[in-house]
């Protein structure tokens, strides 16, 4: 995961965007991606927890990996989950920082937004919010997080690059970044990786 | 990461994120798994 890709930023974005508003409007259809709550069972997650969250909550859930797997938060941190999608981690999130904490997921896609907005309002969690925003450029002022959450979304970004100067660029010095992502151990070809309908087929 | 300035950067052990998915067969072919990562910025 390293540099810019051969891809147009703006066609992969478009196709990103479609693909996520599919799993926010029918997460239940057919992807080549597990989702809601037998990917968070694969994944890891705590049972206990993400049993106690309401459907909404995790049925569009589509991460890779567990972004707590190697760190919990801590209470009162302040967190930004970059490319939040229907709010799955933020609800994690919002629960280990507790309320004297914040979390702020920041997505693209509306339908994602809706549904998320939605159901943390259902959840009443006053210490949650979801803004729209690129992860190339987040409406999140400068050094404000103590740590940057993400799962699945740095490796749909054409300038890798760009988007961990943006992370360093939010976060404040001796913030933490802790997220998931895909990495390949066999080489992809550079027809492949120039093939945009691959990166989110 | 580290060319941003991240330091201590810290990689989970690989998950089977695609196994049974629709897009398992290319996630074989690459060897494609899912990784946690943990790094800081410095002080």
């Amino acid at each position: 995961m390293s540099g810019q890709t051969p891809v147009d930023p703006v066609a992969l974005r478009d196709e990103v965007r479609a693909k996520y508003q599919e799993v926010a409007v029918d997460p239940h259809g057919e992807f080549h991606f597990h989702t809601g709550r037998p990917l968070a069972k694969r994944l890891g997650y705590d049972d206990t927890v993400v049993s106690a969250l309401p459907d909404a909550a995790i049925e569009s859930f589509a991460g890779v990996g567990n972004p707590f797997s190697l760190q919990s938060l801590n209470a009162g941190e302040r967190v930004v989950d970059i490319g939040s999608g229907g709010g799955f981690d933020v609800f994690i999130a919002a629960q280990q920082v507790g309320p004297e904490g914040q979390v702020v997921g920041i997505d693209m896609t509306e339908e994602m937004l809706d549904k998320s907005r939605r159901t943390a309002a259902d959840m009443e969690l006053s210490h949650v919010e979801f803004r729209d925003g690129l992860i190339e450029d987040m409406p999140v002022e400068d050094g404000w997080a103590d740590v940057v959450i993400s799962n699945g979304v740095i490796n749909l970004c054409a300038d890798k690059a760009l988007v961990f100067d943006e992370i360093s660029r939010v976060l404040k010095p001796g913030g933490r970044l802790q997220f998931a992502d895909i990495a390949n151990g066999a080489p992809v070809p550079e027809s492949a990786v120039s093939d945009i309908d691959l990166w989110t087929a | 990461m580290e060319k941003a300035g991240f330091v201590n950067v810290q990689i989970g052990r690989p998950v089977d994120t695609f196994g049974g998915a629709g897009g398992e067969s290319n996630a074989r072919l690459f060897e494609v798994f899912g990784y946690a990562f943990l790094a800081y910025k410095p002080e």
